[in-house]
């Protein structure tokens, strides 16, 4: 049997396609690394049982500002990344596609806004965002949010009272979690969130839009199968280039499937990773190429109130006036693009060890700092970053448990990024400051990985087209943030998910013009 | 500070989180198997300066090292390591190898066997840097110590007795939460 296509991945960048393929009825298949769970039965309020949701394959990571793997970035299982994602779901805006045409440097996208804008739009109502109507910032919206805004926690109301201190403006934050109980045809019904506020180690009702609820179960009731725990090794080609049989390994035995198209949604390790050990689509030499991660500091903060900041949605507050810093305060900056400010609330375990790694506390003082958990509330960034040629991943010579070279991966922040960095601080601290809180310190930290296959006009310069299809196979496209020319100055998910479904469209409509 | 027991007994625990709680504060302490047993004393030693724990009964202590030890038996990875750190076993034995290096060289005898002001001193100084290069010439002493301790942290406050400690109470959300 030969598969119509096969879709190696299933987060945000594979599910949405498949379902968009399964739909117009090609015999589809999903070739997953991880588990299908069931999160009722399967997830526990705990996050060291959890681990189990992140890839925890080694990485190397090097560079000034080495990159932290495992909870931070990729995901496995059925739905990936977006198992332990925040669900943090807002839209790039429009110049965030043309940091070329605005600043000189980096890289403008093959694509505008406009292209995105409509499957922005279904991708949120699909999902059911909750989100606050009218959104405050970026172009006004077709339509306004699924559903209102989620309740906003803590960590929210002092983000929000130190703001208004400051005159920055601040609204709740859109969010793919459910603020009341959501039904979609070929989905069924998910119910609201409860305010666990554990999104990044799993949810437990259905409430967030991870895939394994929402585009995975609609790919299914259209007729997809999902392979999981199938580990994809190795491409083969027939005589004319494309890729004719994925090989992969399931149960410690290779298998393969016949195949006349494949979509690459691995992510923005694991896809150059696959590719650079194939040797194929790299004749630009650009495969894992233009790495970049978002600029990320997080500063934390002791109040005197009981902050619990395990509850509510961890991100429930946003501020995109930071986007163009200059434009909305008049001050001029010394660097290129912009970020937004959110409000954030934390899991103990993995606020505890960032007081490790980042305070290097132990002893009696770690204790205290600890004993400080529930008082505690934090506001990060979230900035866009350029490429640079320093920035990159290779195949190294240590092998990993299935014989494959482990990835190393090089990440050092450029002028730009410490200049955005050190802006952010300072607007953070004083929000901080206003909002009353004690014992301020920085986390300093980058996010998402991004950009390793770019999409572009030019052959020589990019992986693939502006459709997602790789220069060199022309059967082989790529679906996920590896595809990003640039990193935008918002959270990738939501764009992720977009982009799948117009690369899918795109897909269809050349498959039609061959009929 | 919470009774952790009583509330895992109730119905505002699920029952995924109450069998996980329950096996981890249940566990009995570990016998090392990859760990000699002079290294895990010595990698005991360590951890009772990073995270003190005076306070509590032996029965009661939460084994950091055991988890450790654990660990590394299974050869389970976290998803990343620092290019410039040599792999995690390597990694920890000629971490405690280099601890008890700078303790001989600067104390004139093993860690185990020093005051724990004495201990502390060491460890802060492997922390910043300033230990005898000579114990550290295959192995960043500041890195090795960042990994250490974030494991050591990671260990402790995943124990329900460590959670109950700083009241969180985040585990018991089988009704959700109002805000």
């Amino acid at each position: 049997m030969t598969y119509d296509a096969v879709v190696i991945g299933t987060g945000a960048g594979g599910a949405p396609l498949l379902a968009r393929l399964a739909k117009a009825g090609l015999r589809v298949v999903a070739l997953e690394a991880g588990k299908f769970w069931k999160p009722a039965q399967d997830f526990a309020t705990d996050e060291r049982a959890q681990d189990k949701l992140f890839w925890n394959d080694e990485r190397l990571t090097a560079g000034n500002d080495a990159l932290a793997f495992g909870n931070n970035n990729s995901g496995t299982g059925v739905g990936g990344s977006t198992l332990h994602y925040t669900a943090y779901t807002p839209r790039a805006q429009p110049d965030d596609l043309r940091i070329r045409s605005e600043f000189d440097v980096g890289e403008d996208w093959p694509i505008d806004f406009t292209d995105l804008e409509p499957y922005y739009d279904e991708v949120e109502q699909f999902l059911g965002v909750s989100g606050p109507s009218p959104y405050p910032w970026g172009p006004v919206r077709k339509r306004g949010y699924a559903l209102g805004p989620l309740p906003v926690n803590k960590a929210g109301r002092l983000m929000e009272q130190g703001c208004r201190t400051l005159g920055i403006r601040t609204s709740p934050a859109a969010n793919a979690a459910l603020s009341a109980s959501y039904y979609q045809d070929g989905v069924g019904h998910r119910p609201a969130c409860i305010n666990r506020g554990f999104c990044q180690a799993g949810c437990r009702n259905g409430a967030k839009a991870s895939m394994d609820v929402t585009y995975i179960p609609l790919a299914m009731h259209y007729g997809a199968e999902i392979r999981p725990e199938c580990f994809v090794t190795q491409f083969r080609r027939d005589a004319s280039g494309k890729i004719s049989e994925v090989i992969y390994v399931r149960n410690g035995q290779e298998e393969r499937l016949h195949c006349k198209n494949v979509f690459l949604c691995a992510g923005a390790i694991e896809t150059p990773r696959l590719l650079l050990l194939n040797g194929i689509a790299n004749s630009s030499g650009q495969v894992g190429r233009n790495l970049m991660a978002h600029t990320a500091l997080q500063i934390w903060g002791e109040f005197d109130d009981d902050i619990q900041p395990f509850k509510g949605i961890p991100g429930a507050v946003i501020s995109e006036d930071t986007h163009r810093p200059a434009q909305r305060f008049g001050v001029p900056t010394d660097f290129v693009g912009g970020y937004l400010l959110q409000s954030i609330g934390v899991m103990p375990v993995t606020y505890l060890s960032q007081l490790a790694r980042g305070r290097g506390l132990w002893g009696a003082d770690l204790k205290r700092a600890a004993a400080a958990y529930n008082h505690v509330a934090g506001i990060n960034i979230l900035g866009d970053c350029l490429p640079y040629a320093h920035n990159y991943i290779e195949l190294s010579d240590e092998k990993d448990s299935r014989g494959l070279p482990k990835p190393r991966v090089y990440f050092s922040n450029g002028e730009n990024e410490e200049r955005m960095t050190a802006h952010a601080d300072q607007i953070m601290r004083q929000i901080w400051e206003a909002a009353g809180a004690r014992n301020v310190w920085a986390f300093p930290r980058n996010a998402h990985v991004i950009g390793t296959c770019r999409m572009g006009h030019d052959p020589d310069t990019s992986v693939v087209n502006a459709d997602g299809r790789a220069h060199d196979i022309p059967n082989l496209y790529i679906s996920d943030n590896s595809t990003f020319p640039s990193a935008l100055s918002v959270n990738p998910a939501l764009t992720i998910m977009a982009l799948a479904l117009r690369t899918a469209d795109k897909f269809l409509m050349s498959e039609r013009a061959k009929e | 500070m919470t009774d952790i027991r009583a509330i895992l007994q109730t119905d505002l625990v699920t029952e995924p989180t109450r069998h996980v709680l329950t096996e981890r504060l249940n566990a009995p302490r570990r016998q090392p198997a990859f760990f000699t047993a002079d290294e895990f004393a010595l990698l005991r030693a360590i951890c009772d300066r990073l995270i003190p724990q005076d306070d509590r009964s032996d029965a009661e202590r939460v084994d950091i090292a055991g988890g450790i030890d654990e660990r590394l038996t299974e050869n389970k990875s976290n998803g990343w390591r620092y290019d410039e750190m040599p792999p995690d076993r390597d990694a920890y034995q000629l971490g405690l190898r280099g601890i008890n290096q700078s303790a001989e060289l600067v104390f004139g005898k093993p860690f185990v066997a020093l005051s724990t002001e004495q201990q502390d001193s060491v460890l802060k100084a492997v922390q910043a840097l300033d230990s005898p290069d000579s114990a550290w010439q295959t192995l960043p002493a500041d890195r090795f110590f960042e990994e250490l301790l974030a494991e050591a942290v990671e260990n402790y406050y995943s124990h329900p007795l460590a959670q109950a400690e700083i009241d969180y109470v985040g585990f018991a959300d089988a009704k959700g939460w109002e805000l």
